[in-house]
């Protein structure tokens, strides 16, 4: 399944070392690729981004999921330049953002980047509104033609009412709504969100995903989504990266990475992960000539409970439940598959 | 007798004589030990107690209660001897029949009498009840380092002899110069003087007296230096300075510190004498500032000027400070104190602003620099410790006597916490505010002006506070150097020692330092 979206940003083998000789280390490493331990030992300097490349589609909500020290929110402020790479190159719609110059990089992270913060970084001494045009404040639009790009942002994040309040007047989740406002404010294409929702209760965090999702989808902003969740990555993602010390270990999609593990440790992670929603009908389901083969015949169609190949497990479980007769796949009308209860089974223990 | 399992520490830990230690301690835990109780072995022994058991702590009171009742015996025989010296001369002019002088004596007599009895007195008192007081302390001292000992049985424990061997070179170090110092009166430093100047030309000097000058007197100044060249900055005809070096008329050597500051007034000197404009400059920028300021405050007639500053504490701080702003004000006016208030406004105001201008740059490069911060705070440091008085000095150095040194002197005591707190304002913008403020495409003065500087504002606010009073308070010290306002109220009444006049200033630079601290205050919490 090739995608045909353009590609928005593009990393190519973008690697940070922190430290005083982060550029000895590099040089030393394209040399012999000697390992992190060792960078550290010769140089004392850490590797936080591991040769990582990766590309995101037009419109796609890219997750980024790691533990914290993974190198996934450094890598992310590599696509707005907060850090700079020690080597390898971003880019965004094809420039390079590295040869930007500093006015060309101020407009490029103010029209074309939104960025959403775990802890909120919200202005104090600002109302709402005058939070959210910020980034319009910045780039000099007027304050009528402000004032009306953010009672647009205002509403759509359902904050109405509330644009002449102070942000310690809101509750933790309005506030994320602003700073996810003012990421929206200057209409960006594409939107960096540093693990938004984290700080957040479970239930508040639950809407605000839904919301973000909804927005998204709407809105055709490409989305690159840092989390340590993986749940949440998978409520998200179109497509996830897993980051390991640095590294990316698996890209793929929510079923890809569960179903295929790439590595012991993405298997433990997605372990404990339920498969209902993730796998599908298409995975589990066995050839009808495969299953006639091994079985009896197969009964009359129109006694067999039926699903699509689209249909997820949680969906498959409903119709087997309380009857013995095999679950018949359709497709275009006609059966492609069966799905027995064990094989239902053993998908939903992750065993496929 | 408890059992060995509690009290079996104790003895471990006193050693000797530990049944006595092992009840005292268990009273101690128990909070039975009586107010009153004295060990009466530590009283006597003292600091050989103390120094027995490892006890340094009380081996060095003990010890000082000691030093100071012999050195008050000390004292006793020098006036003793004073007297005998003085009776013997009574005596002889007695006997020449030289009645007058004889009387004339008496005083002198009376005098060491009493200084002999009285330091006497002074001893025996100190001593007993210095000994009790070791006696009292002892037990519970030596129970504290029973604890120290519980965590860490390296730590001293028991009856050592050894330690006595540390206590007498201790005592043989400080206790006979001691001694022997309070028995002697010491020399005059210029007696010293003397006696080096004849040791010099090869005179017979007795070992006490040259010992008495180095160790007993004062430190002895032991570099000489030749008496540098005389050095002016004399006016040639054309009108243009030059400097005209001669050779010292006096030969005789200087010390170090005579060499020395002489060698800074010659700087100042040669500052003063071709670099003048520069301070000509500063002199005419400054008497701007102060004309304009004096025609606000100065110039406009009081009615209108009370009502303005009632009108300003009204909005700004409300009504109950209002009122205590319109009694002081009353005070200062019906005092007479009305012009000279506002003459010291005038300078607090110009001192003020010349601490901002220069304070609040300078705070912004500390707090975003590592150099501003590496160069800045050790001068900032210098110029909190150095009393206000010492900055007066070099503003008359520089720019002679008046107002405008008086400002100088002022700006250099009030502007380090406008610095300081300016820089700590920006220093505490938290890091993630600042990155969205850059991922947002903030260039670096929108940074500093949309997001620095407005989180930073409670706390220059209250460096601007700061710098206010600090201002009034060292504007009344600068009326030493001709400043004026009220400070010169209070050092005119000092130098006539008129109590009343002085009381009266006092407490008008009081209300007026209150007023303006209450309104500031308040205006920044609104």
């Amino acid at each position: 399944m090739s995608d045909q979206r353009r590609v928005v940003v593009e990393a190519n083998n973008v690697w940070k070392i922190f430290g005083d000789r982060a550029d000895e280390a590099m040089a030393e490493v394209q040399k012999s690729n000697i390992s992190k331990a060792e960078v550290l030992e010769r140089f004392e300097c850490v590797v936080g981004v591991k040769d990582v490349s990766m590309s995101v589609r037009e419109g796609e909500v890219f997750c980024i999921m790691g533990l914290s020290g993974s190198g996934k929110s450094t890598l992310v402020r590599h696509v707005n330049r907060l850090i700079e790479p020690t080597s390898g190159t971003i880019e965004i719609n094809g420039t390079d953002v590295g040869g930007l110059n500093p006015e060309e990089l101020r407009a490029m992270r103010a029209d074309q980047i939104g960025m959403v913060f775990q802890n909120m970084a919200l202005l104090p001494h600002r109302t709402v509104r005058d939070n959210i045009a910020f980034s319009l404040e910045l780039r000099n639009v007027d304050a009528f033609r402000r004032a009306q790009a953010a009672d647009a942002v205002i509403e759509r994040v359902t904050l109405q009412g509330y644009g002449d309040r102070y942000p310690s007047e809101l509750s933790g989740g309005m506030q994320q709504r602003v700073g996810l406002a003012r990421a929206l404010a200057a209409d960006p294409e594409i939107l960096l969100m540093d693990e938004p929702f984290s700080a957040l209760d479970p239930l508040i965090r639950r809407g605000l995903q839904d919301e973000f999702l909804a927005l998204s989808k709407e809105m055709n902003k490409t989305t690159l989504f840092i989390t340590h969740d993986l749940d949440e990555a998978i409520r998200m993602g179109s497509r996830i990266a897993i980051m390991k010390d640095g590294e990316i270990v698996q890209t793929g999609t929510p079923e890809d990475i569960v179903t295929n593990p790439a590595d012991e440790y993405v298997a433990d992670f997605v372990q404990g992960i339920s498969k209902l929603k993730l796998v599908f009908a298409h995975t589990v389901m066995v050839p009808v000539a495969k299953y006639e083969k091994e079985n009896k015949k197969l009964p009359a169609l129109k006694n067999c409970p039926q699903a699509g190949p689209e249909d997820d497990l949680d969906t498959l479980l409903t119709k087997v439940v309380d009857q013995d007769k095999p679950l018949v796949i359709v497709d275009d009308g006609k059966p492609v598959g069966v799905v027995t209860k064990d094989a239902l089974l053993h998908a939903i223990r992750g065993e496929t | 007798m408890t059992t060995d399992n509690t009290t079996g520490p104790f003895h471990e830990f006193a050693d000797k004589s530990g049944d006595y230690y092992a009840k005292t301690f268990l009273k101690i835990q128990k909070n039975e030990l009586s107010k009153w109780h004295i060990n009466f072995s530590a009283a006597l022994g003292s600091f050989i107690w103390a120094s027995l058991r490892g006890n340094w702590l009380l081996f060095w009171i003990a010890f000082a209660v000691d030093l100071v009742t012999l050195v008050y015996f000390g004292a006793a025989y020098k006036f003793n001897n004073a007297l005998s010296g003085v009776l013997e001369e009574v005596a002889k002019y007695t006997a020449a029949g030289n009645t007058a002088a004889a009387s004339n004596k008496q005083l002198l007599i009376e005098r060491y009498e009493n200084w002999t009895s009285s330091s006497i007195m002074t001893a025996i008192i100190i001593f007993i009840i210095g000994r009790l007081f070791i006696g009292w302390l002892a037990n519970r001292v030596y129970y504290r380092q029973y604890n120290t000992w519980r965590v860490d049985h390296t730590k001293r424990s028991g009856l050592k002899a050894n330690r006595l061997v540390m206590m007498t070179v201790i005592l043989a170090m400080i206790a006979p110069l001691m001694i022997y110092r309070s028995t002697q009166f010491a020399p005059y430093a210029r007696t010293c003087v003397k006696q080096d100047r004849a040791i010099a030309k090869g005179k017979d000097v007795s070992f006490q007296a040259k010992f008495n000058c180095k160790i007993i007197s004062d430190f002895p100044t032991l570099i000489w230096i030749d008496r540098p060249d005389i050095v002016e900055y004399p006016r040639a005809e054309d009108g243009t300075r030059y400097v005209k070096i001669s050779e010292p008329t006096n030969k005789k050597p200087v010390t170090l510190h005579t060499y020395v500051s002489g060698s800074i007034e010659n700087g100042v000197g040669y500052l003063t004498a071709f670099y003048g404009y520069f301070f000509d400059g500063i002199v005419k920028v400054l008497t701007g500032l102060l004309n304009a300021l004096e025609a606000i405050f100065v110039g406009t007639p009081w009615p209108i000027m009370m009502g303005v500053l009632l009108a300003i504490a009204y909005y700004a701080a409300g009504t109950r400070i209002t009122i205590f702003v319109g009694s002081s004000l009353g005070y200062l006016a019906l005092f007479g104190f009305w012009q000279t208030a506002m003459e010291t406004l005038t300078l607090v105001a110009a001192a003020t602003c010349v601490s901002i201008l220069i304070g609040l740059p300078l705070g912004i490069w500390v707090g975003k620099s590592k150099w501003g911060k590496a160069i800045v705070t050790p001068i900032l440091d210098v110029m909190q410790t150095i009393p206000s008085f010492v900055y007066l000095l070099p503003a008359i150095a520089f720019f002679g006597i008046g107002v405008v040194p008086g400002i100088l002197a002022t700006v250099i005591f009030a502007m380090p916490p406008m610095v300081r707190l300016t820089s700590l304002g920006i220093q505490h913008v938290p890091e993630s505010t600042k990155e969205a403020a850059l991922a947002f495409g903030a260039n670096p003065r929108q940074l500093l002006t949309k997001v620095e500087l407005p989180l930073a504002m409670p706390s220059i606010m209250a460096g601007v506070n700061q710098v206010v009073m600090m201002s009034l308070s060292m504007v009344v010290v600068a009326a030493l150097i001709g400043a004026g306002g009220m400070g010169f109220l209070v050092t005119d009444a000092l130098a006539r020692t008129d109590t009343g006049k002085g009381i009266l200033a006092g407490v008008g630079i009081a209300l007026l330092a209150m007023m303006i601290d209450r309104v500031v205050q308040k205006a920044n919490i609104q």
